[in-house]
């Protein structure tokens, strides 16, 4: 089609503000789907998307619409990830768009995510068309939330579409505002090809499907082409667009999206962000934007049963085919025994990826706790990524440690920033910002390190703001600070498994918090159990857990001999699931200890 | 020989740490039940005579005694070298005591569990430490000259000085056998239910820790043996001579049948059990049908660990038995848990106390 009636655009909504009901109307609208195909087509996505109401994955749609000038326009709806796990991810989708919706609800208002991805949008310099959904709802503002547009993003308001996806109100206003306003991409047909990958996929037929844009010339049936980043070259075997339905086509032009497929064997191979030219004739220069996806976030991964370590590997493997934002290397702990070093780009992924080993693959997994790549420079003069605490060089060698900071956007109620500032104090913060925002409402803006980020501060965060309170961060470069390898030794023996980098004032009360729930989860054993914290030698915190005193069972009621095999039965079973440290037995709930010492030691 | 176990699942009340499949049903049921038990002895084709009988429950002593007389008619073998009645204090009369004697029951097990009043009331019994001493009295006077003390130790409110108390009551009752349970916390009592809801009713929240049950236990196991009644079982203690010979054949692996609901039988090799609920039992006695469920192969390998090894004589430390689990039993022994004196394998003292954890070392 030619590029003058072609729009592509996103939309930027925060977590429950009605992006997809009103991707939903917008495909009912245009008569890409009947009312009935809706619940079943339009969301064939992962189980775990559908129950998080999360998107993980982006989506790009063709939706035929002829608009009040008479003319028919092809309108490209690309459907974006909407975590901050994924910004990388959303600013590649949105690369792919000339325009975007921003949809506030009208009685909420903006939010922490929907500020951040619209100044993603704003940088790529896409068009930006606010529309205010839930109009239909008794506690709507629409004139506040304009306001608040206007004077939190500094983008005009007046025109704002009034909307409610859910009774139908102000679709066709946004669909012409879309043709009006959005501009036709820029590219031409005849140019030497570049496409931009926004997203890919693992299909066990045609391999590796890749979602594209094309920016400049054409990508056709059985062109060889090139993908930029590898110099690795394919042959385009498959080629269409998602209306929503796959409809294969013989080529896509400048302008357009859709999705193609090349015998690609793994996702890795075909990145987010990356260009594809043509093999025979290509282009003097790739797209701008590309990064390799750099995980952020690190964490061990264990088979509770260690001889299922091969299936972990394996469905790690599989995974990876269809993930290639995270990685994973083999690890060796003398706690937990053979696992994975895994690296993903935050702690959602984290989720995801443990989730979908269980529920998929149905492996029963010990996490350890999350944590950053530091930058260690040794006395030498090397410089050194540590993302391991067991890997932390001898602190005699070390000269100085940075640590990962993020630059991080708050917004909450005020009634609740009290408590958000005594949090983001705790974590170490430092604030940049502080702004109200409207009535009522608050933005902070602070640096972080992300340490402490993947520690617990979403569920702090939560509940120091009952809920609400929106956040969103991107990375910030690094600072040096002074962070200390914290063991703990049970039975004088250091779990490796229980190791954490923490900030030299908090080892302390970490440590001590640490092997005060650790004694709680440990069940007593055969002999006393000291349990120590430690930096290097010195020791800082101790527990005992005294020797278990009895575990008789006194009746053998009338005989009855199963009953008291099956009771030692359960306790031998018990102690199969725990994994053995030494001489003591250690369960699961210790490992994840870790995870919850901030602060309070309470539960 | 054989011993013979007779279930009998009906209490007046239900006693708040009790975690077996007894307690309060509907008077009908009762009847019905005592119909279905006379039945189902009327089938029995003895090849055998039994040694033992044992009426266990429940509370069997609330079985009337023209019933008693007619179910005990029906066995063979009186008078029986043991014949135990088990009791809850409270309700034996002299004419009571004298029928049970006639019938052929020659000794009585009273489950008294504490002797200082607030702690009985406490678990929901309603007897007193003098009615106990009346009725052992009574028993002795009416030729019942056998008769077992049951004490818990661990119930909520004791104390080393309570506890104290309720031994020097056992003493003064000269008793030639007395058992003694630690507290079991388990969701199939009210109280353990309760204490691990975290909850308050029935004092929960004044059960001893384990701490303190072991030390009481231990303090009932020094206190028994000045008395001339040493432990012979983890629970069971006896002058010697008066052991309890139904008792110890669950330890030793000797046949026993199981009559009734929720009784349990082992012919030397199988084992099996009755329905779980008198209701059940009846309706397969009245169908003719047969009550014996999940019938499965005793694995003497492991049975000889775990249950023999409970009694203080321990097990015969044959080389043959012994050689496969060398290795698990030296751990044990250089942990202080077992010895091996005089050819025989033995708990020790602190063994006792963690048996379960020697135990599970035997199980596969």
């Amino acid at each position: 089609m030619d590029p003058s009636h072609i729009r592509n655009f996103s939309i930027i909504a925060h977590i429950d503000h009605g992006k997809s009901t009103l991707a939903d109307r917008l495909l009912e609208v245009t008569g890409a789907l009947s009312h009935r195909e809706m619940m079943d087509q339009v969301l064939d996505s992962m189980d775990l998307e559908r129950e998080r109401g999360i998107t993980i994955k982006a989506h790009a749609v063709r939706l035929d619409y002829r608009a009040s000038d008479g003319d028919m326009y092809q309108l490209n709806l690309i459907d974006t990830p909407g975590h901050v796990d994924f910004t990388y991810e959303v600013s590649r989708s949105l690369q792919a768009c000339e325009g975007a919706l921003l949809v506030v609800d009208a009685s909420q208002g903006v939010e922490a995510q929907t500020l951040a991805n619209t100044y993603l949008a704003l940088n790529h310099n896409l068009e930006i068309l606010p529309v205010i959904n839930k109009i239909d709802l008794p506690s709507a503002e629409p004139d506040r939330i304009k306001e608040q547009i206007e004077q939190v993003i500094g983008l005009d308001a007046s025109e704002a579409v009034l909307a409610s996806a859910k009774q139908g109100t102000g679709i066709p206003e946004i669909l012409e505002e879309i043709v009006r306003k959005v501009p036709p991409p820029k590219g031409s047909p005849d140019d030497p090809l570049r496409a931009l990958i926004f997203d890919s996929w693992f299909d066990p037929y045609r391999g590796v499907i890749i979602l594209a844009r094309v920016v400049d010339g054409r990508i056709r049936m059985g062109q060889r082409v090139r993908l930029w980043s590898n110099g690795r070259t394919y042959e385009v075997e498959g080629i269409g667009y998602q209306s929503p339905k796959p409809i294969p086509c013989q080529e896509l032009a400048a302008g357009e999206v859709g999705f193609l497929y090349c015998n690609i064997k793994t996702v890795s191979d075909a990145q987010i962000g990356d260009t594809i030219v043509d093999d025979a004739n290509p282009a003097p220069e790739a797209l701008p934007g590309f990064q390799e996806i750099k995980p952020m976030v690190f964490a061990g991964l264990y088979p509770v049963e260690s001889h299922e370590h091969g299936l972990l590997r394996d469905a790690l493997e599989k995974l990876r085919l269809n993930d290639s934002a995270f990685n994973f290397e083999p690890e060796n702990s003398a706690a937990l025994g053979f696992g994975f070093r895994c690296g993903f780009l935050g702690l959602l992924h984290l989720e995801i990826v443990q989730e979908r080993l269980e529920r998929e693959f149905e492996i029963d997994l010990i996490t350890t706790a999350p944590g950053v790549r530091y930058l260690v420079t040794l006395l030498n003069g090397d410089v050194i990524e540590v993302d391991n605490p067991t890997k932390f060089p001898n602190p005699a060698e070390i000269k100085q440690i940075e640590e990962p900071i993020i630059d991080a956007t708050i917004i909450t109620r005020e009634e609740y920033i009290g408590e958000i500032l005594k949090l983001v104090e705790e974590k170490r913060g430092m604030q940049k910002k502080f702004e109200y925002i409207g009535t009522g409402r608050v933005l902070i803006n602070y640096e972080l390190p992300l340490n402490e980020i993947v520690l617990d501060f979403y569920d702090r965060l939560k509940s120091a703001s009952r809920g609400y309170a929106s956040l969103d961060y991107h990375m910030a470069g690094h600072r040096v600070s002074p962070m200390v390898k914290l063991d703990v030794l049970v039975a004088g023996e250091p779990v490796d498994a229980l190791s954490i980098i923490v900030h030299r004032e908090f080892a302390y009360d970490r440590g001590k918090g640490l092997i005060e729930r650790l004694r709680r989860l440990i069940p007593r054993q055969m002999f006393e159990v000291a349990l120590q914290a430690a930096i290097g030698n010195k020791v800082i915190a101790r527990e005992t857990i005294s020797a278990i005193r009895k575990n008789v069972l006194a009746k053998c009621y009338g005989g009855d001999i199963s009953r008291k095999r099956k009771l030692l039965e359960k306790q031998k079973e018990g102690k199969r699931r725990m994994k053995r440290v030494g001489r003591v037995e250690i369960p699961q709930e210790a490992f994840l200890a870790v995870l919850k010492v901030a602060g309070d030691s309470s539960d | 020989m054989p011993g013979v176990y007779i279930s009998y699942p009906f209490c007046a009340q239900k006693c708040t740490y009790c975690n077996f499949a007894s307690g309060v049903f509907p008077r009908q049921l009762e009847q019905d039940y005592l119909g279905a038990l006379l039945l189902e002895l009327g089938r029995v084709r003895w090849q055998w005579t039994p040694e033992t009988i044992y009426f266990g429950g429940g509370t069997p002593s609330l079985i009337p005694a023209p019933v008693l007389r007619g179910i005990l008619a029906q066995m063979p073998g009186f008078p029986w070298r043991e014949a135990t009645m088990e009791a809850a204090p409270g309700g034996i009369t002299a004419d009571l005591a004298a029928a049970w004697r006639e019938a052929g029951i020659n000794r009585v097990s009273l489950g008294v569990q504490s002797l200082v009043e607030p702690e009985i009331r406490r678990t929901g019994r309603k007897h007193t430490p003098d009615i106990v001493s009346q009725e052992v009295a009574l028993l002795r006077a009416e030729g019942i000259e056998r008769v077992n003390i049951d004490l818990i130790a661990g119930l909520p409110g004791q104390t080393a000085e309570s506890w104290a108390l309720t031994l020097d009551r056992l003493e003064a009752l000269h008793p030639d056998h007395a058992s003694v349970y630690m507290l079991e916390v388990d969701e199939d009592s009210r109280l353990g239910n309760e204490i691990l809801l975290g909850g308050v009713r029935y004092g929960a929240r004044d059960v001893p820790d384990d701490d303190n049950t072991a030390r009481f236990y231990e303090t009932a196991v020094d206190r028994l043996a000045a008395m001339g009644v040493p432990r012979y079982e983890i629970s069971n203690f006896a002058r010697p001579g008066h052991e309890s010979v139904h008792n110890l054949k669950y330890w030793r692996r000797e046949p026993y049948l199981g009559l009734g609901s929720d009784a349990h039988s082992f012919d030397g090799r199988w084992r099996w059990r009755t329905p779980e609920t008198p209701a059940e039992y009846v309706k397969l006695v009245r169908e003719g049908a047969s009550t014996v469920m999940e019938r499965e192969e005793a694995d003497e390998a492991e049975e000889r660990f775990f249950l023999g090894l409970r009694l203080d004589e321990g097990i015969a430390a044959e080389p043959d038995a012994i050689a496969p689990h060398g290795e698990v039993l030296e751990r044990l022994a250089a942990a202080g848990l077992v010895e091996t004196t005089s050819q025989r394998l033995r708990l020790t003292r602190r063994g006792v106390l963690v048996s379960n954890e020697v135990f599970q070392e035997f199980i596969r």
